[in-house]
């Protein structure tokens, strides 16, 4: 710490908010100082290479690495994939399951779907717990958390026995209708205490209050399979910053957009198991509340996949049904634990467009990555990716590529190209347009599975794109659907990191029970909603969070008697008398017919409750860009040829947009280039810079 | 962009694969909106979408016997209505065999003719099992059924909505022959909707990129397809192979398949009259369960197209078990159905290399439990197949617990929802612990499954196969175990069965359901001495079996 460069950002006149980001190759680091007295926010970025299996190490490095000194840093949010790796290398620990008799085969025998449906060489996903590790225990509940027969724990002791000598590290209870009464797994969890207290055990209702036993099992299983992992590095890296000075708040980005405490992320780590990649979507929502756009369809595109979610209201949609390992080749894993509602897919610059027996174009998912990467890198990469056919295309410049840093190897782009274009017939500037036509239309697909497939029309939402690639593709996707507007956020490449730092404390409870509808179930449900909130202030208190900074949000899962999937309708405040009721189930229908074109004369039954608790815990405060009065005209580059796709070659105005400002204005056929993205703005659309700095194009 | 000049190959690729995204997603909507736990859970559906003359473009997910289902009833209707009578917001409903409807009366086909101005351009159509059609037994499905008519109601290719206007008297008479109108009005109009969806998905491909464009990739998909599938073929072995089997029942099935010049003919003229009970499968059926085995076969992903089929030729007598009269019986189609297409697997296997697992438990085991709920009052149907083991491969073990494999990505129940749903108790969901599928690479568990009942007065019905004769081993492996049920009646007795109707069942009663492990494949004593230990610690293997079947001494 003393070799600290004392000449790097001295300011206690600054707010320092910082966000990491352990990505698969690299750690990022982004900072935001905002001088007290200019107002002036400047951005700052660092990386350092991500360090398996220490992860925190990478994270500390880049924090030396980047000059800043750690003993300023206001608050850090930190995003990583330590969980998802865990999981996806198989590097969890030895787990136990301990489940009610007569299904401790429920984790093998999963929902017995198979999704490759043509396919009889399809093979299972494998437990994460062998049967041997799988054992019972006596004891019932009913549905309505009834007890039909009083849990037995006299064979704990020798299961527990078993469990030590097998060299189980961490343990999973996993009980019949523990959601609707946790009772049973509460005793079991305690005793395993007793009779072991080193060792890490999580009871499924910790996790999720939500039916269906074999996502639930599963949820417990690979909760268990990575606590002790996700323990160690999340004590190794807030010692480590505590270390090195670091005397400021430390937020663990979850899978819900929100942030969340240390302690509160190591009890139940699997909730980081989206972390980092929802931060961009809550970001796309803060800015739209900053710009005034409360519909907005979200796009981030990186380098191996394109993630998009919708934006309705301001709100950012969280569900539970998520899964890991999931394909069309795949039945994957469920974890029931409140994730943002993507969609992603393997789509970035990086992704290898290949031609099939048939001769067809595809493109992903099969990426490039970071090495060998696109053949333009020089690395070796013989495959040509969607950035070698941007770049053949003229729509990367040639000469500033990843901001001056790489010189583009364009005799590898060609090489690349070659074979494809020989495939198909087509010179090769057909084939990059091929290539960027099938890139786009892949993703256009995906953005309709977020907005057409659920009953929203994408022409009533703004797309806000960003990560590296997100600018490139957004006008060409936005004008495919019909859409008018198109946002890209300044410093779009790091927009997820601002996303987290715009994060509040955020958790959502989703609970399964069964109410009717009738008139005067009001009570019912009230009861209902003020257990779970009653649990969230608890549980905030215990937290030293005061009660005065959550908001609540509270929705009712709604669905036709006997149907399956829930619809969910915010509850309103106060009495639910039976005018609430009834308002309650008129906007179930609307909601209901928006997502399925139709609503039935039948009777609507209420499932379960979707409480979202927030408390503010310090953001970011957005600031205006400083207007210089610089000319357009200054910020202009030589203009160069730039080939459209289906639009033909136009010649195109080049701006660097470091030097755009606010106020400013211009047609395309246009390209603006930064350090770390380029912009492509079509014949025909407009572009306007906001006062924040962020790019609106509108199309015509 | 517009239309004429857009046919480069990239454009038709984009249209093409968005045809497929409007099959999957009409497939989506029908299962979010389906009130039944058969459609949205079972997948017991499928959707796909057609050329205007009926021939299969692309289809959604579900059940892949499904997808060659609906190309039958569009052509059926196209032939009864003519094209000059459709209109745009036209809906037609078909359930019966004998006009485009393949399979039973449960499985009822919604298809909507896409109009792009007055022109006719496609077809979206859907098809999902309801609950209750009518007929002589609850669920409409009965093993005592000797004519069509005792099967529930049915509809040769009628007209359900005509222009955009429901035909309020065929909603009518729908819901008064149904014990659950309620589920059936649920699940028409989750059909509609899925249709429309498709429709709506169609026109904004016309839309954009012109009609003559989307035609031109419909016939380029169908055309690569068909080349597809012919140069799979000609990496086959060339030959005449034959096989006969016996099954349960004791009637004798009989098969030659003909691999030739990228054709695959199968043959089935020597078999059986007719069933009289309601085993039978109308043509068309067996056309699928050869369609099935062709695309195993030849290892396609994803969705199948007309030209993928182009190369099969089926023949059949008429008159047969495999192409019945009009008014013959076939609520239980589906269990003759599985049957052919095991038995061209199990003709083909011993020829094709490792091309084709040993067989599985090869039965729909459909499973149908009614009664009062004992908590509502209301009644309750289950309607549900079981899952059970596959055969192991030359490389693999079998999968345990997975549908048939002419189911999909299909859901069986949780026991936590069934619970709530049906007012049976779960007791148990588990591998099944009988003997059977041995081998150097051993076939995979069947489950054990038991539902406890709670209210007098309910039924059972079932028809499994493979209960008397097991799954079919490869290269000295083991044969796999029997399907069956038993009931443990409150008095301590247990009675078996592999067919049984409306069997009366009381409170306190308990249904035992037994799938069968899959078959092995080689001889297991070749089986890898550690992988036998590690059966034995996990329980898949008995010690005794380790010791008499593997010759592992522990």
């Amino acid at each position: 710490m003393t070799k600290m460069n004392n000449e790097q950002v001295a300011a206690s006149a600054a707010t320092i908010r910082a966000a990491t980001d352990v990505g698969g190759t690299f750690t990022d680091l982004v900072y935001f100082v905002t001088d007290h007295s200019t107002g002036e926010q400047r951005v700052v970025t660092a990386k350092a290479n991500t360090t398996p299996p220490d992860f925190e190490r990478g994270v500390l490095e880049v924090l030396m690495r980047s000059g800043i000194r750690i003993g300023e840093i206001n608050s850090l949010a930190h995003g990583t994939t330590v969980v998802i790796n865990a999981i996806a290398e198989r590097k969890g620990v030895l787990t136990g399951l301990i489940t009610t008799r007569g299904f401790r085969d429920s984790l093998e025998i999963a929902r017995g779907n198979r999704p490759d449906f043509f396919n009889l060489h399809y093979v299972k996903p494998e437990p994460f717990v062998p049967r041997y590790l799988r054992r019972e225990v006596e004891g019932r509940l009913a549905q309505d958390g009834s007890e039909r027969w009083p849990l037995q724990l006299d064979e704990l002791p020798a299961i527990i026995d078993d469990f030590r000598h097998e060299g189980v590290q961490a343990i999973a209870i996993c009980l019949l209708h523990s959601y609707a009464n946790p009772a049973h797994e509460r005793a079991v969890l305690e005793h395993v205490r007793n009779l072991w207290p080193e060792v890490s055990v999580v009871a499924s209702h910790q996790i999720t209050r939500e039916w269906r036993e074999y996502e639930r099992t599963s949820t417990a299983v690979l909760s268990a399979y990575v606590q002790p992992i996700a323990e160690r590095y999340l004590t190794r890296l807030s010692g480590g910053m505590r270390e090195r000075g670091f005397g400021g708040q430390l937020y663990i980005v979850q899978s819900n957009c929100g942030v969340d405490s240390v302690e509160k992320t190591s009890e139940v780590p699997i909730t980081m198991v989206e972390s980092g990649p929802a931060s961009g979507f809550w970001g796309a929502a803060e800015l739209g509340r900053l710009i005034g756009e409360s519909n907005v369809l979200a796009l981030d595109i990186g380098g191996t996949t394109a993630k998009c979610s919708l934006i309705e209201g301001g709100q950012v949609k969280i569900t539970s049904d998520y899964w890991i390992e999931r394909s069309r080749l795949s039945a994957g894993y469920p974890i029931l634990v409140p994730v943002v509602d993507l969609v992603e897919i393997g789509q970035g610059g990086g992704s290898i467009a290949w031609v099939d027996d048939f001769g067809k174009l595809h493109v992903g998912p099969q990426s490039a990555g970071a090495l060998p990467g696109p053949a333009a890198y020089g690395r070796g990469g013989t495959a040509a990716t969607t950035t070698d056919a941007n770049l053949a295309l003229g729509r990367i410049d040639r000469d500033y590529f990843c901001g001056g840093e790489i010189e583009a190897d364009m005799d590898s782009v060609e090489r690349a190209l070659g074979p494809i274009a020989g495939r198909l017939g087509l010179d090769i500037t057909e084939a990059a347009r091929g290539i960027v036509r099938i890139a786009n239309n892949n993703m256009v697909n995906a953005l309709k599975l977020v907005s057409l497939n659920r009953g929203y029309d994408p022409r009533d939402f703004t797309l806000v794109a960003f990560g590296g690639g997100g600018g490139m593709h957004a006008a060409a996707l936005a004008a495919e659907l019909g859409m008018r507007k198109v946002v890209i956020p300044r410093a779009a490449e790091v927009f997820s990191a601002w996303g987290m730092l715009m994060s509040d404390l955020r958790r959502d409870y989703f609970i399964t029970r069964l109410v009717s509808l009738a008139p005067d179930q009001g009570a019912a449900i009230r009861a209902l909603l003020r257990e779970a909130v009653d649990g969230a202030l608890t549980q905030f208190s215990d937290e030293g969070i005061e009660p005065e900074r959550i908001s609540f949000r509270q929705y009712g899962r709604l669905r036709y008697e006997n149907q399956e999937h829930s619809v969910e309708v915010p509850i309103p405040d106060g009495q639910l008398h039976a005018v609430a009721i009834k308002d309650l189930i008129d906007s179930f229908h609307q909601a209901y017919e928006r997502e399925y074109t139709y609503r039935l004369d039948a009777p609507v039954e209420f499932v379960g409750l979707h409480v979202v608790a927030s408390a503010e815990v310090g953001k970011l405060e957005p600031t205006r860009l400083a207007v210089t009065g610089r000319s357009l005209e200054d910020t202009r580059r030589p203009n160069r040829l730039v080939d459209y796709a289906t639009e033909g070659i136009h010649e195109a105005a080049i701006y660097t947009g470091e030097l755009l400002e606010p106020g400013m204005s211009f047609p395309g056929p246009a390209v603006v280039e930064t350090k770390g993205t380029t912009v492509v703005v079509h014949p025909g659309n407009e572009l306007t810079v906001d006062d924040y700095g962020n790019l609106h194009i509108t199309l015509s | 962009m517009n239309s004429e000049a857009a046919t480069d190959p990239i454009t038709l690729d984009i249209i093409a694969g968005g045809l497929q995204a409007a099959g999957e997603q009409m497939f989506v909507a029908l299962r979010r909106a389906a009130m039944s736990a058969i459609i949205y859970e079972v997948l017991d559906a499928g959707s796909a979408i057609t050329d205007p003359a009926g021939d299969l473009v692309s289809s959604g997910a579900g059940i892949p016997t499904f997808v060659a289902v609906l190309d039958r009833a569009v052509k059926c209707i196209l032939a009864l209505h003519g094209r000059e009578e459709l209109r745009p917001g036209d809906v037609f409903l078909t359930n019966d065999p004998a006009y485009g409807g393949v399979t039973h009366l449960n499985d009822v086909v919604v298809a909507l003719p896409v109009f792009a101005g007055t022109e006719l351009v496609a077809w979206a159509a859907n098809i999902a099992h309801w609950n209750d059609v009518g007929g002589m037994a609850p669920g409409s499905i009965s093993t005592d059924a000797i004519e069509i008519f005792q099967e529930g109601l049915r509809l040769p290719a009628v007209k359900l909505i005509d222009a955009g206007r429901p035909l309020r008297s065929v909603f009518d008479i729908l819901r008064a022959n149904s014990r659950l109108p309620d589920f059936l009005t649920g699940d028409l109009w989750a059909g509609i909707a899925a249709a429309r969806v498709g429709e709506r998905r169609i026109l904004d491909l016309v839309q954009r990129y012109g009609q003559r464009a989307v035609e031109r990739a419909i016939d380029r998909e169908i055309a690569t397809g068909e080349q597809l599938a012919r140069h799979r073929l000609r990496a086959l072995p060339t030959g005449r192979f034959e096989l006969e089997e016996e099954q349960d029942g004791g009637a004798v099935f009989t098969v030659a398949v003909e691999i030739r010049d990228a054709e695959f003919i199968v043959d089935l003229r020597t078999n059986p009259d007719q069933d009289e009970g309601p085993t039978n499968l109308s043509r068309d059926g067996a056309t699928i369960a050869a369609q099935m085995a062709l695309m195993n076969i030849i290892g396609l992903q994803g969705s199948a197209n007309a030209g993928h089929l182009r190369p099969l030729t089926v023949l059949t007598r008429p008159g047969s078990v495999f192409d019945p009269t009009p008014t013959a019986a076939c609520s239980l189609y589906y269990e003759t159905r599985i049957a052919l297409y095991d038995l061209i697997l199990r003709c083909l296997a011993p020829h094709l290399g490792d091309r084709l697992p040993a067989g599985s438990f090869a039965s729909i085991c459909g499973t149908y439990i009614g009664g009062r709920h004992p908590d509502t009052g209301r009644h309750f149907t289950i309607v549900e197949p079981e899952i059970g083991g596959w055969g192991a491969s030359q490389s693999h073990d079998g999968n345990s617990a997975l549908f048939s494999p002419v189911h999909g990505d299909t859901f069986n129940c949780p026991a936590e929802v069934a619970e709530g749903r049906y007012g049976l108790y779960v007791e148990q969901l588990a591998l099944s612990g009988a003997c059977g599928g041995a081998g150097e690479y051993r076939g995979g568990r069947g489950i054990t499954l038991d539902y406890r009942v709670r209210s007098d007065g309910c039924f059972l019905t079932l028809a499994y196969r493979r209960s008397e004769h097991p799954p079919w081993p490869l290269l000295r492996g083991e044969p796999g175990s029997s399907n069956y049920v038993e009931v443990l009646r409150r008095d301590g007795r247990t009675e078996r069965y592999r067919a049984v109707t409306t069997l009366p069942l009381s409170a306190g009663d308990l249904i035992r359901i037994h799938t069968a492990n899959g078959a092995g494949v080689g001889d297991p004593r070749r089986r890898d001495r550690a992988r036998v230990l590690e059966d034995v610690r996990n329980g898949y293997v008995s010690t005794a079996e380790a010791q008499e079947v593997y010759g592992c001494t522990l």
